[in-house]
């Protein structure tokens, strides 16, 4: 039996560096410390895997050898006249930077998963900029935490534990016990209610919770946690209030808050559903802070508006630090998709939707991203790297990407791999093969290989580079 | 045993005292030797110059910050394109560019080292992996450690060796080579959106002054014997009147100099040589820092010269990039990194018809041109922040000409003309003082042995520019020159040709400098740092440093410390 | 005239930022054919892929380019041109006359996103719809449409007259989310119905929509006007005239008709 800690979760953008692994005759049998997303993928792994290439031959998958399998994507990556590389937010930054230099060799298009997550958040950084900070920064000094349109409790579990609420810094401490004794509160508030058949719709105050006694630390100057969003998540109960905001109504909501944190006045006696009185007080609330944060996710990404929702999000932002300090941040949600971000764009000079077909880096979301390539079918050929477009695209694109010859690097079996005619199943990078990769907040941090891979698979970037040569050889042969 | 000799340049080689003699340089297997066999590859060098390669000490080519400005300006890159070609990989540019693309035109102007000034100690390892896609050159980084946690704490307590012994396991973690200090104190009050004012301003919450903060570097850099001094931004950067601040902080380790070894380098000068009360009233502070320096021989300084240009700005200083947004309107970039340090960015266009950055420009070069010993004052833009570094060969025709100068001092704001004190500067750098100001006073002040010069043991790298010292007068002719220098006729890299009229002929991969220091209680250390590990930062210990293995063709440059 | 007749349908993006007339104008058809090209991956030829007539029809006439069938694969057709005409007659491509600065391009069918991106002068005319960012900047930049006209007979997608800083965009159909974000100045006229967010961050111009849309509540309503001026036409109202956009300190103007928005009747209450 061996333990290993400081262990990387390469599952969510929470990227957690403190799980202890036990390991037993490479398997790991316990993984301390992660939340359950976590620890499902550190003991469930492999349980459905592929661990041989297979190419499609007549409509059958039939095993090859590994070099046949090389041979076959390289093949078809030469021949294509517009391919696309798409995925690679759940492989290692040193994978990437092998499939930039094979994108660049056979003129793809290289996408990542951003396009279809924050790549509108990327894009109105573009416009305005984004003042942000590690997360550390906000575990020891942020006193006012928003979530917006975004549900840590369930898509990054440990978040609040770690950097916010419930996580203990230098200058602000962990508002856990409060939160606790709330929850006692709204419990038995609930069953009064529930009993005479109310529907609870929380308001912006505190006040009804001290009137149930809560201990006098409420008053005090200390974090506090606001969740906004659509409807009511297990985040927001946790937070100290909630504002409901009507489907849609995002980009009005944070316009009009940015006049009334510059003491404006609106003609409208509420937006998205909230009374103007409200969100005057919400507005002294961000002002009045010492340090407030909005962590916003694709509720606020990928509902009506997009990026100029976060246009208007970093713009509020901005106002705010003409009175206090405020920051911003996407909650990413792959484990490395800040980190493929961060890669395309060392290298290319762009986060992502980078179209190398003319010898020289092209970006221009909505044209050379892949969701818009697939859906007018002009790609012929598609690499997919540890993601499933065929599950998350839409229907049209998704449809498409089987029309023409189809190449899967992924150990897990998914409707992309199935619909596949090359699958070259890797090791499980982060657990089986080590490289690197980036919190959401930009801080990079190793993946570890803790257990050895199956004989027959190679990490993503020994992959790649094989794939790379080949088509350097029949490039050579060809001329 | 691979040979080459570059045969009959006029040889510039200020470390060696070497000034235009015409002579053959030897090189076998990467360094310079007495002399090679007969039949080893020549160049024939003649009607040329030949220069060690040169050496940057301040550019921010790499790293979080660097990246999150490539990433806001997609507009930038757009209108700078590098197509990928049979030996190249493609990339863009034009103020931030790609990584490729970087190493490729630094070696296209003879550039074979350079030194990244700005990395976030926890980020490092964001730094060396775009470090080690950075081909041509050889490169080191400066981890930001004058508002880390550890250091004002112990500088406060009075534990000088203690700290001293903390940053030696901060080089060998990131894998730095100098200490960096930005905006000392000021950086951690950015925290709650704070600043400090003056040398002498509190530091909220830490009782510690920016004084204490360098004197306290200082001493910890000699403790360390560390090859280049503490590497300074001053505090009240940008700010009118900030001239003061700067020799201020020049004159607080004034006492800490032993004889005539500089202990304090200031970079980017021109942005703190502001004089006035405000931006109406700005003038030049270019007058009372030469002065300064000309007096003394404890500092060492680059120009951060501003060229005219639309271009990102990008430091550590948050405080100081949020005043720049603050101005502008433009979009901003802010990056706190907790326990040590912040960052900011914004895109900035310097305007010739703008008096403030008309006055700016003139500043860099009054300052260039006032300090009389030329290994004092070293020729940067701060690139990207006065400029992007493919511009040096503009600054070199100002240095070398006067009329070069004239032409650009006649197009631009009038205000700023009739301020500027070149018109009452005639000199004019002469081919040995420019192989100072960019290569030989470079590696001097960064303590780097092997580089800026051509004796015997030196690093075979080596800049050959197509200027005929004895037909061509650089002064009457800069145009010519200026050409010469944007296209090295060649750039050999470890004793390999590269570059072959400013065109890359061979890529290669650079080295990875850092100090690697020992101190006689590394363990004790290591256990106190990690006790409060979890307390201080949201990543683990043992993920921390950088392993070895991690580093692209490391090279350790090993250093004794006295603690 | 050079008519330019596709050999195949293409499928893959074609880059043909060399089809402008002050390109081809000086230029044999020769030279013409050997004008390169990239279809996807693959650098190529003009001549690969259409058939080059050269139709001089009467020498007073202005240079002109026609491409005849669907040249929706075609980006950037007319970009930088500064005189001449370009008629194409299907459906053209993304970037359509980016970056123009003169002359008239006119095309039958359907526009792609991005049509007059960046455009300072000249005019496009669409007869069909058109897509998203009519006139806006590249992505990071604010330097939108510059001056010139844009006529779009059909409807138009999200964020037209994005970060526009001069010249009319008239949109005789509907107009998607977001005309004019960002703009300051330039105008935009929308005959039919917006689908809202118009206006949004603008900093200054004017926008006239004529149909049914929602109003930001950062606008604050301003007077009634009984008609408004659009490129020196006066268009009968009775319009809202609405101010903002407030968050952004705006002062942009927005008219609104009245009869087709009776929804924004209790903004009068503050004219009284
Ligand atoms: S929060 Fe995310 S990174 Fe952390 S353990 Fe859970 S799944 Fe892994
Ligand atoms: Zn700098």
């Amino acid at each position: 039996m061996a333990v290993i800690t400081g262990v990387t979760c390469p599952v969510c953008g929470t990227f957690c560096d403190d799980i202890e692994l036990i390991i037993e005759n490479n398997v790991i049998v316990e993984a301390r410390n992660a939340c359950a997303m976590g620890a499902a993928k550190f003991l469930n792994y492999s349980a459905h895997r592929t661990k041989k290439p297979l190419i499609r031959k007549n409509g059958e998958l039939v095993e090859v050898s590994m070099d046949e399998a090389v041979e076959k994507a390289a093949k078809i990556l030469v021949d294509a006249n517009y391919p696309l590389m798409y995925g690679w937010s759940n492989t290692s930054c040193e994978a990437i930077r092998t499939g930039l230099e094979l994108g660049e060799e056979v003129g793809a298009v290289m996408d990542n998963t951003s396009t279809v997550c924050h790549g509108p958040s990327i894009l109105s950084v573009q416009d305005v900029g984004i003042p942000s900070a590690t997360l550390g920064q906000l575990r020891h000094r942020a006193d006012l935490i928003i979530y917006w349109a975004s549900n840590p409790w369930s898509a990054h579990p440990r978040h609040a534990e770690r950097y916010t609420m419930f996580s203990d810094g230098r200058f602000e401490g962990s508002t856990w016990k409060s939160y606790l004794s709330r929850l006692r509160g709204v419990m038995s508030r609930k069953k009064i209610q529930r009993a005479s058949n109310l529907v609870l719709k929380q308001d912006f105050c505190f006040t009804p919770q001290v009137e149930e006694g809560l201990p006098s630390s409420v008053h005090q100057k200390r974090r506090r946690t606001i969740v906004i969003d659509v409807r009511k998540t297990r985040t927001a109960d946790a937070a100290d209030c909630f504002f409901q905001v009507e489907p849609g109504t995002d980009y009005e909501l944070l316009q009009a808050l940015r006049v009334l944190v510059n003491d404006g006045e609106l003609d409208v006696d509420e937006v998205a559903g909230i009374p103007i009185e409200t969100l005057e007080q919400l507005a002294d609330l961000l002002v009045n802070c010492k340090l407030g944060i909005i962590f916003f996710g694709l509720g606020l990404t990928m509902s009506k508006g997009k990026h100029r929702n976060i246009d208007a999000a970093i713009n509020l932002t901005r106002d705010l630090n003409k009175r206090t300090k405020f920051l911003i941040m996407p909650m990413r949600g792959h484990y490395n998709v800040t980190g493929v971000n961060i890669v395309f764009t060392w290298q290319t000079g762009y986060p992502f939707a980078v179209d190398l077909s003319n010898g020289y880096p092209r970006y221009n979301p909505g044209e050379t991203s892949a969701v818009d390539i697939l859906s007018r079918d002009e790609a012929d050929a598609t690499m997919v790297i540890a993601s499933d477009p065929v599950a998350h695209f839409p229907r049209a694109a998704s449809k498409n990407i089987a029309k023409h010859p189809l190449i899967a690097i992924d150990p897990e079996v998914t409707p992309t791999t199935m619909l596949a005619d090359v699958i070259i199943p890797p090791a499980f990078v982060g657990i089986e093969a080590e490289g690197t990769a980036y919190r959401m907040d930009h801080v990079p941090l190793p993946l570890k290989k803790v257990v050895e891979p199956p004989e027959t698979c190679l990490s993503d970037q020994e992959i790649l580079q094989r794939i790379l040569q080949k088509v350097r050889e029949l490039r050579r042969d060809m001329n | 045993m691979t040979e080459l000799i570059i045969k009959n340049g006029f040889v510039y080689d200020p470390l060696n005292r070497i000034d235009g003699e015409k002579m053959d340089i030897s090189i076998r297997d990467g360094k310079i030797v007495e002399s090679v066999k007969e039949k080893a590859n020549g160049i024939n060098a003649s009607g040329m110059v030949v220069m060690p390669g040169g050496v940057d000490i301040h550019t921010h080519i790499a790293g979080g910050e660097v990246n999150s400005g490539r990433l806001l300006r997609p507009e930038d890159h757009v209108k700078d394109v590098e197509v990928k070609t049979a030996l190249t990989r493609s990339g863009v540019g034009y103020s931030i560019p790609s990584t490729f693309t970087t190493g490729y035109r630094y070696s296209k102007m003879g550039y074979t080292t350079l030194m990244n000034p700005s990395m976030a100690p926890l980020e490092a390892r964001h730094t060396h992996e775009e470090l080690a896609d950075i081909p041509m050159v050889d490169k080191a980084a400066y981890p930001l450690l004058g508002d880390w946690w550890f250091s004002l704490e112990h500088i406060r307590d009075g534990l000088i060796e203690e700290n001293a012994a903390h940053i030696a396991w901060m080089l060998q973690a990131t894998r730095g080579y100098a200490i960096k200090i930005v905006n000392p104190g000021g950086l951690e009050a950015w925290g709650f959106g704070r600043n400090v004012h003056s040398l002498d301003d509190v530091v909220p919450h830490f009782n510690i002054t920016p004084r204490e903060i360098i004197r306290g570097l200082c001493k910890v850099n000699r403790l360390l014997n560390l090859p280049h001094t503490i590497h300074v931004h001053t505090n009240n950067l940008g700010k009118p009147g900030n001239y003061v601040t700067a020799i201020e902080t020049m004159k607080c380790v004034e006492d800490l100099a032993q004889g005539d070894k500089p202990v304090i380098h200031i970079t980017h000068i021109q942005f703190c040589a502001f004089k006035g009360s405000d931006w109406s009233t700005l003038s030049s502070g270019a007058g009372e820092i030469s002065k300064y320096v000309n007096n003394h021989n404890h500092v060492t300084l680059d120009m951060g010269q501003v060229i005219f240009s639309n271009t990102t700005t990008m430091t550590a200083d948050g405080p100081f990039q949020y005043g720049l947004y603050n101005i502008t309107g433009n979009k901003w970039v802010n990056h706190d990194v907790e326990t040590e340090t912040s960052g900011g960015i914004v895109p900035f266009k310097y305007k010739r018809s703008s008096a403030v950055h008309a006055t700016q420009w003139s500043i860099g070069l009054e300052i260039a041109l006032l300090i009389e010993d030329p290994w004092k004052i070293l020729m940067t833009t701060d690139h990207p922040n006065g400029g992007p570094f493919t511009s040096y060969p503009k600054i070199l025709a100002w240095l070398m000409s006067r009329a070069a100068r004239e032409i650009t001092l006649s197009k631009i704001n009038k205000r700023a003309r009739k301020k500027s004190l070149l018109p009452s500067i005639d000199r004019e750098l002469s081919l040995y003082e420019l192989a100072i100001v960019t290569r030989a006073g470079q590696a001097k002040a960064l303590g780097l042995k092997p580089k800026g010069h051509l004796g015997v043991g030196a690093d075979a790298d080596v800049a050959i520019y197509n200027i005929d010292p004895q037909r061509l007068d650089i002064s009457k002719e800069y145009k010519v020159a200026r050409k010469a220098f944007k296209k090295a006729a060649f750039t050999i890299k470890d004793g390999e040709v590269v570059v072959k009229d400013g065109e890359i002929v061979k890529p290669v991969t650079g080295k990875t400098y850092w100090i690697d220091v020992s101190t006689s209680m590394p363990h004790e250390i290591n256990d106190d740092i990690k006790k409060k590990f979890r307390e201080y930062w949201t990543v683990e210990y043992e993920n921390y440093p950088l392993p070895d293995s991690f580093i692209h063709s490391s090279f350790p440059i090993p250093v004794k410390a006295e603690v | 005239m050079i008519i330019l007749d596709p050999k195949r349908a293409f499928r893959f993006p074609i880059e043909a930022k060399n089809i402008s007339p002050d390109i081809f104008a000086k230029k044999s058809s020769k030279e013409i054919a050997a004008l390169q090209m990239w279809e996807g991956n693959r650098k190529g030829a003009l001549g690969d892929l259409f058939n080059i007539k050269n139709d001089s029809g009467s020498p007073s006439e202005e240079f002109t380019i026609k491409i005849e069938g669907d040249a929706s694969k075609l980006r950037n057709i007319g970009a930088r041109m500064s005189m001449g005409h370009i008629v194409v007659d299907g459906d053209a491509g993304m970037h359509l006359g980016e970056d123009m600065s003169g002359g008239t391009i006119t095309v039958a069918g359907n526009a792609g996103s991005w049509a007059g991106s960046k455009m300072k002068g000249g005019t496009i005319e669409i007869k069909g719809n058109a897509g998203d960012y009519i006139g806006a900047p590249y992505r990071g930049s604010t330097k939108g449409m510059n001056g010139g006209k844009i006529i779009i007979h059909g409807n138009a997608g999200y964020e037209v007259g994005c970060f526009m800083r001069n010249g009319l965009i008239q949109i005789l159909g509907d107009v998607g989310l977001f005309a004019g974000i960002h703009m300051s100045n330039g105008t935009i006229f929308v005959q039919g119905n917006s689908e809202g967010r118009a206006g949004a961050q603008m900093i200054n111009g004017k926008i006239v929509i004529c149909g049914h849309t929602p109003v930001m509540p950062t606008f604050t309503i301003d007077s009634i006007k009984p008609k408004v001026k659009v490129d020196g036409e006066k268009i009968e109202g009775p319009f809202y005239r609405f101010i903002g956009d407030l968050a952004d300190n705006g002062n942009g103007k927005l008219f609104v008709s009245k009869t087709k928005n009776p929804h924004l009747s209790p903004y009068e209450k503050y004219l009284e």
